[in-house]
């Protein structure tokens, strides 16, 4: 234990940037690869909001529910994305383009309302704002989505 | 701003002359104390490490950037804004500490500042000549923010369920994969070089992050003990204010525009000030909701360990919506008192401790927000205990 390698948090989002969710056959490949047992590593994924164990949609937005944002009506906000596409905090589109989350606190407090989209911050936000957004993501949905960065180890030697 | 000043590795060159003992006594006699809120000296926290019984002599750095607390975003403006200097810090630390593998943890929410900060470890590690001694690896968290907590923290970066600790055995003594960890917040690390190696470096400079019903959300540094009227001149309240939060765990108190910001002014109306992060509410804004939202806030954050804190956010949040609801009565807010205290209690860490403290501070300024719901001909009949109405429950 404690080599460099071993820490599974990295591991597990490496599996996660390559198709945006932790496949039950990626938990098994971990598993025997780092002899965790998968039990473990199951217990370890859905402890942690931000891993996902389902197939996400091609966008993935998470709201931010802090106090700071619900004072700046956030809450409109949500209403009107879950009015716009159609689906619920936590569900992904039919056509698998949007999967909505709520978050706690995304440190964006300065700039309320906010949100993450695919990892970085969307801030300020009204509804036009939002509305002009969604339909652009839209219309980008057929292009191929950008590989989303790897984490790079930063070596000893 | 004092803690944007960069110190080009000009401190830790001055560390690695003067010695380890050198420099902690520096650190000492600058009062550097922890920035996460607990005060805790930094030179006795190394200490502790660094004369730990534990049979191992290898010492763990971890930067805690899991900022979590919501209101709280300093730590963020020093990733973006000084990450050299921080970087600069966690050296001198693993310098005087003789760590040779340091850790950042960094939350999820914060992920597209990685690429530039591992870029910027990179660069000063080759320019510090430090890089066949000592590793800097950034963990990435996952949303939990209970890992914001030491022993949580130890636990996710030992790939488990982030969930908090017992203590003894302190991290000083049996930390990560059971050998002396030291944990310093990412505003603590950036002090470090800068308290070094100026000499006009003043210890009472402090990070307020201010959110909220105001006009100039943001960061800023004020010394302890600035006036409040200071900061409402600069923030620019949107309406008329009414009370301010310190993030979600600290509590709920008035404002008061005549009022200082130390330590024991905000201790003294039961507030616990933690990182400096204050959300301000306006007069409209019913204080029961404001709690509702912490609440909701707590519940869904419980790491899940012990009882009062699981159990009990869930209870707190139920009986908060009833109370919103207008169909509670004085004896659930006799309730909400006094689960609030029980979990504040008896809870296991500091996060179960304190997800109450709006709750007991909420009833004891604003009381009268909560009792503009309660259902008044109710009142005499439930404290008098006596049986109320069985509603048929169909399923």
């Amino acid at each position: 234990m404690g080599k460099k390698e071993d820490i599974l948090l990295n591991i597990l989002h490496e599996e996660q940037d390559k198709k945006g969710y932790i496949s039950i056959e990626a938990l098994k490949r971990i598993s025997s690869q780092y002899n965790i047992p998968i039990s473990r590593l199951y217990g370890v994924v859905k402890f942690y909001t931000m891993f996902r164990t389902e197939p996400q949609g091609k966008y993935i937005i998470e709201l931010c529910g802090s106090p700071s944002c619900v004072q700046n009506e956030s809450r409109e906000i949500e209403k009107f994305i879950e009015k716009e596409l159609k689906i619920k905090i936590g569900e992904t589109t039919k056509d698998k383009v949007f999967s909505v989350y709520k978050t706690s606190c995304i440190g964006c407090c300065d700039e309320p309302p906010a949100m993450l989209l695919d990892g970085k911050p969307v801030t300020k936000l009204t509804i036009s704002r939002v509305k002009k957004l969604l339909q652009e993501l839209r219309k980008n949905k057929s292009k191929t989505k950008k590989p989303q960065n790897k984490i790079k180890k930063v070596k000893k030697r | 701003m004092q803690i944007l000043r960069q110190t080009n590795l000009e401190a830790l060159k001055l560390a690695m002359n003067i010695g380890p003992e050198k420099t902690l006594k520096i650190l000492e006699e600058k009062s550097l104390v922890g920035r996460g809120g607990a005060n805790f000296p930094l030179a006795k926290k190394w200490k502790l490490a660094m004369n730990s019984k534990n049979k191992s002599k290898e010492i763990f750095l971890i930067c805690n950037a899991d900022e979590g607390e919501p209101g709280t975003f300093k730590d963020k403006f020093i990733l973006k804004n000084n990450p050299e200097t921080l970087i600069e810090g966690i050296l001198i630390a693993s310098y005087v500490l003789k760590t040779k593998r340091a850790f950042i943890y960094l939350r999820n929410e914060y992920d597209y500042l990685r690429e530039e900060l591992e870029k910027k470890i990179e660069t000063i590690l080759k320019n510090s000549g430090m890089k066949n001694k000592v590793s800097i690896e950034i963990v990435r968290g996952a949303g939990a923010y209970i890992c914001g907590e030491e022993t949580a923290i130890m636990q996710s970066i030992m790939g488990y369920r982030g969930q908090a600790m017992y203590k003894p055995p302190y991290p000083t003594d049996e930390g990560l994969w059971g050998k002396p960890t030291v944990l310093n917040n990412v505003e603590t690390l950036t002090c470090v070089p800068q308290a070094l190696l100026y000499d006009d470096w003043n210890p009472n400079m402090r990070l307020f992050s201010l959110s909220g019903d105001i006009d100039n959300p943001g960061v800023y540094e004020w010394e302890l003990g600035v006036k409040m009227a200071t900061i409402l001149d600069t923030i620019k309240p949107r309406k008329e204010r009414k009370a301010m939060s310190f993030g979600c765990f600290g509590g709920i108190m008035p404002l008061n525009k005549d009022s200082t910001i130390n330590t024991e002014t905000i201790c003294k109306e039961d507030c616990q000030h933690g990182a400096f992060s204050i959300i301000f509410i306006g007069k409209e804004r019913n204080i029961v909701d404001i709690c509702l939202s912490i609440a909701k806030f707590y519940a869904y954050e419980s790491c899940g360990k012990c009882t009062p804190c699981r159990e009990g956010t869930i209870r707190i949040l139920n009986l908060l919506k009833k109370i919103r609801d207008e169909k509670a009565n004085e004896s659930d807010l006799v309730l909400l008192k006094d689960m609030a205290q029980h979990i504040k209690e008896t809870s296991l860490c500091g996060l179960g401790q304190s997800s109450t403290n709006h709750i007991l501070t909420a009833l004891q300024h604003f009381k009268g927000d909560f009792e503009k719901y309660l259902i008044k001909e109710n009142r005499i009949d439930s404290t008098n205990n006596k049986p109320q109405k069985q509603v048929k429950n169909e399923n």
